[in-house]
């Protein structure tokens, strides 16, 4: 065909090409195939664990097997070159397949409502001829207040026979599938937004230090690209001794503090089982005035300047020295806040206020209370949750040292000091670090108008219909003829009962 | 009166309901199909009671969550959403046919959760599962398969009205032979290791990948091949629930299992993994039993009810309306947990096999659509994609959290 149409001149040889790839593209077959296609491929990379390191995969599977998976990119399957050539085509075939189909939609929804004659009438799925005694202006005013008690607004068209109400509703229900389809080509732009523009990393912040750049995950395609043709120089640092990229921030991100809470035993215990992981984030400028602090738990991250900081995980910081975190006020004074220390194990702290040294002992990750007897008893335990963490102080009188006592944080505030003062331990500070996840991504918010429109877009397209209806009222002698047809193209069934419901209303 | 009671007596009239709908296909006698629409009802305001309750529960326990946060929760949600959506569908087409379809399917669900020993324990929520979107994604989730549920009943009895003869009887034994062949491969292969046994699992997805396809593609020429499909659906799933409530027999009786361990490291250890080889090999014969049984009767089983069962067409029709009803919601679920996540961790989406397998359930109900939109298709082959659809999303549901692993792991069998 192609040699027959060039050999006759009939059309250019791009022209052809064009047009064999746009009914190539505009074929719903080919969607049904990629959608199987796709489908089927996709279980492969939930059977192979993904992204795992090398020796779990030859732990897990031969050396020969491990090869063949790397060569086809079953170990990173969904960003494999065909994979992702899988799901443009199937955009490709979205775009056209839309495209193809929309002029044709778009006529019918502007067209303007034409009066009906013979031949379209027996097109038309619903029909019903009504006689009635009488002349045509009673038949009108019937007509006329049935289709309005049904929400149907009419257009008159008169002619040598007779006259035609003409009127239709939810012909912008036509738009139902163009919205799914277009929502879908919104969410891939904006992926691939996001992975041109914007980046995932992790950040392993411990309390009380401050970072200036974020470890990447993926560099940003575009930086790569830019920087790859000179064009630009990525802001990326490639430091061998890291060894990981690293993505500057333009700002300093500090851990003030991080802290696990537990689900409490009726007994006012922690029961070991984490209700939320929380850290405090200040940012600074490189200047190092502070801007702005947020404590931040799962689910509840903290933005600043497009980069968004998630709570992750958290660990502890090898061989670091912590502080003691102590509060001691006055029982007496009730408003005051009072004073806030921080010591080193080992170390020791005058407090002026109650004139009493305070030499922190030992730190214990798990302290118990003996119900019977009100003295705690600390644990070390293998571990590194701090479940219910205790501290042991020592408290002097100058030189000489009056009394030893074991705090739990859980009675923090509790006035369970033998002189006039309470107390307070309030954590152990600087042997831990939070894990962030850091991620940029400039394409969610395309993504997210894509995810609305593709709520809203199926609903119309399933359940939307547009619907027409003619009434054509003729005069036949002493009778008028009254005609009711209509059309809808989708829920049938609902709109026989209203076409039954009009025709009821008419004839009686 | 607890919600646990509450939720006994619902099962209950389930199980009622089930007997009563199954007589009123049998029988015909409207009374008791009336009665069986009261129980049925009646459960479901029991059940709906017991839900409120338990959440309140929840609230004086001093955990305040949504009862929709975990295995034994979602179960009975999903129940909760088919009996719902049955009803529906039981008063807008005034046919009481389907009952004895799907109520079964509620009330098997529900005793499975009894038998399996799903923990029912109010437990508190991770971190990761403190979100308002928890409730939004899970409920929508949820209706969107109990949707597909009654899809699938229907698409069931459509396949077995649709079967004009049984074919010969290679078909079976060719079936049988299959079961018996890639059993024994996947006994060897799994004594051979980790990896054989993945590879295993591989060829055999293969090979039923390919059936499934043929089916879609030639089921309306070739019932005979469709009917065995049905006798496969039919067998599975009824095996999958004996054994399991097997499992819960042995295990609760003979292996006691330790504190907080999971139910799915023993999962067939009372049959098809049993230590014994001979009571593995009984439950394969039992299986290989019930599947000729079914191949062999379903034509009886289809001129038993055929009188009592609305024109095809209908079924087509319902078939695709849930459909249209399930994948709405499907698409909204996998919506809402792509904002959640993003919310939680900065990433909408990130292949973990419980969202890559319910987009390949989006794909297969996709596919459904557009065939019958655009490319007009009706009937048999209909059937058999609504079908495999409902095995991707059971698959989705419990098989991603039993076989593979990922982040929706606190959705286990713990």
């Amino acid at each position: 065909m192609i040699w027959e149409d060039l050999l006759e001149n009939k059309k250019g040889f791009v022209e052809i090409i064009a047009e064999k790839f746009w009914k190539f593209f505009s074929s719903v077959k080919l969607a049904v195939i990629l959608l199987i296609i796709l489908a089927i491929v996709s279980i492969i990379g939930t059977i192979i664990q993904q992204n795992e390191s090398p020796d779990k995969y030859l732990r897990e599977y031969s050396q020969a097997t491990v090869q063949l998976f790397e060569f086809l990119g079953f170990f990173d399957m969904y960003h494999t070159w065909w994979f992702v050539l899988l799901v443009f085509l199937l955009t490709a075939n979205l775009t056209v397949c839309t495209l193809d189909r929309f002029p044709h939609t778009w006529k019918i929804i502007t067209a303007p409502l034409k009066p009906i004659d013979d031949n379209t009438l027996k097109a038309l799925p619903f029909r019903k001829e009504i006689i009635l005694q009488g002349d045509m202006d009673k038949a009108m005013e019937r007509s006329a207040n049935a289709l309005k008690n049904h929400g149907y607004s009419y257009i008159e068209s008169k002619d040598a026979a007779g006259v035609q109400l003409l009127t239709q509703k939810g012909v912008y229900n036509r738009f139902g599938v163009y919205i799914t389809h277009v929502s879908i080509l919104l969410i891939f732009i904006g992926a691939l937004i996001g992975s041109f523009f914007g980046f995932k990393a992790f950040l392993n912040l411990p309390e009380g230090v401050a970072s200036k750049v974020v470890y990447l995950r993926n560099e940003p395609m575009w930086d790569q690209i830019m920087d790859s043709l000179g064009i630009a120089k990525s802001p990326v640092i490639h430091d061998p001794q890291e060894g990981v990229p690293a993505m500057p921030l333009g700002y300093y991100v500090r851990c003030d503090n991080f802290d696990v809470d537990y689900y409490m035993s009726p007994a006012g215990m922690p029961t070991g089982m984490p209700s939320e992981y929380h850290s405090t984030l200040s940012i600074f400028n490189l200047d190092g005035q502070k801007i702005l602090d947020k404590r931040i738990r799962v689910n509840d991250p903290l933005t600043y300047q497009g980069v968004t900081f998630y709570q992750a995980s958290y660990g502890t910081v090898p061989d670091a020295r912590g502080k003691v975190i102590l509060n001691i006020r006055k029982k007496s004074d009730t408003q005051s806040p009072g004073e806030t220390v921080y010591v080193e194990l080992g170390g020791s702290v005058f407090v002026p206020s109650i004139d009493r040294t305070v030499k922190v002992l030992e730190f214990a990750p798990y302290g118990m209370r003996n119900p019977a007897t009100g003295e705690v008893q600390v644990f070390k335990t293998d571990n590194e949750e701090y479940i219910n963490p205790a501290v042991e102080l020592e408290i002097y009188n100058g030189k000489k040292a009056l009394y030893q006592t074991t705090l739990l944080k859980v009675d923090s505030g509790r006035p369970n000091m033998p002189e006039d003062y309470i107390i307070s331990f309030g954590g152990y500070w600087g042997t831990r670090f939070t894990g962030l996840q850091v991620a940029k991504d400039p394409g969610v918010w395309v993504v997210y108008i894509g995810f609305i429109m593709l709520c809203v877009g199926p609903p119309i397209a399933f359940f939307g219909s547009h619907k027409k209806l003619w009434v054509r009222i003729q005069s036949r002698g002493s009778e008028t003829v009254i005609l009711v047809a209509g059309s809808a193209n989708r829920n049938r069934i609902g709109f026989e009962r209203v076409f039954n419901k009009v025709v009821a209303e008419i004839s009686v | 009166m607890t919600s646990s009671l509450l939720f006994s007596i619902a099962t209950l009239s389930y199980l009622v309901a089930m007997v009563l709908y199954i007589s009123y296909l049998a029988f015909r006698k409207k009374g008791i199909g009336t009665t069986a629409t009261i129980v049925t009802v009646f459960g479901f305001l029991v059940q709906t009671a017991a839900l409120l309750l338990r959440w309140r529960e929840s609230y004086q326990m001093d955990i305040g969550r949504v009862p929709l946060s975990n295995l034994y929760e979602s179960l009975v949600f999903f129940t909760w959403s088919t009996v719902m959506i049955y009803l529906i569908v039981e008063f807008k087409y005034k046919t009481k046919a389907f009952g004895a379809f799907v109520i079964p399917v509620a009330f098997l669900a529900l005793a499975f959760i009894n038998v399996a020993g799903i923990s029912s324990d109010i437990t508190p929520l991770v971190p990761a599962l403190k979100s308002n979107w928890l409730f939004y994604h899970v409920l929508i989730s949820f209706l969107g398969y109990a949707a597909f549920g009654v899809a699938f009943a229907i698409s069931m009895v459509y396949l077995l009205i649709d079967m004009e003869e049984r074919g010969s009887a290679t078909n079976l034994y060719a079936g049988l032979a299959a079961i018996v062949v890639l059993a024994s491969i996947g006994y060897f292969m799994a004594s051979l290791g980790g990896r054989m046994k993945t590879a295993f699992w591989m060829g055999i997805g293969v090979l039923i990948l390919a059936w499934f396809i043929y089916l879609i593609v030639a089921g309306a020429r070739n019932k005979h091949q469709v009917f065995l499909f049905w006798s496969f659906c039919v067998t599975l799933a009824v095996s999958l629930l004996v054994a399991m409530g097997i499992d819960f027999i042995y295990l609760v009786s003979f292996q006691h299992l330790a504190e907080g361990e999971s139910f799915k490291k023993h999962i067939f250890e009372g049959t098809f993994l049993s230590a014994s080889p001979a009571i593995s090999i009984i439950s394969w014969l039992v299986v290989l039993a019930f599947f000729s049984l079914v191949w062999s009767k379903g034509l009886g089983l289809k001129n038993l009810l055929k009188p009592y069962i609305p024109a095809q067409n209908l079924l087509d029709d319902v078939t695709y309306r849930m459909i249209a009803i399930g994948w709405p919601l499907l698409t909204a679920g996998i919506i809402t947990g792509a904002v959640w996540a993003n919310s939680a961790w900065g990433t909408y989406w990130s292949w973990d096999p419980k969202e890559t397998w319910s987009l390949i359930t989006w794909f297969i109900y996709a596919i459904y659509l557009h065939s019958r939109y655009v490319r007009g298709w009706k009937g048999t082959q209909m059937a058999v994609i609504s079908s495999v659809g409902f095995l991707a999303v059971i698959f989705t549901y419990l098989g991603v959290n039993l076989v593979l692993s990922g982040l929706h792991s606190y959705g286990g069998m713990n």
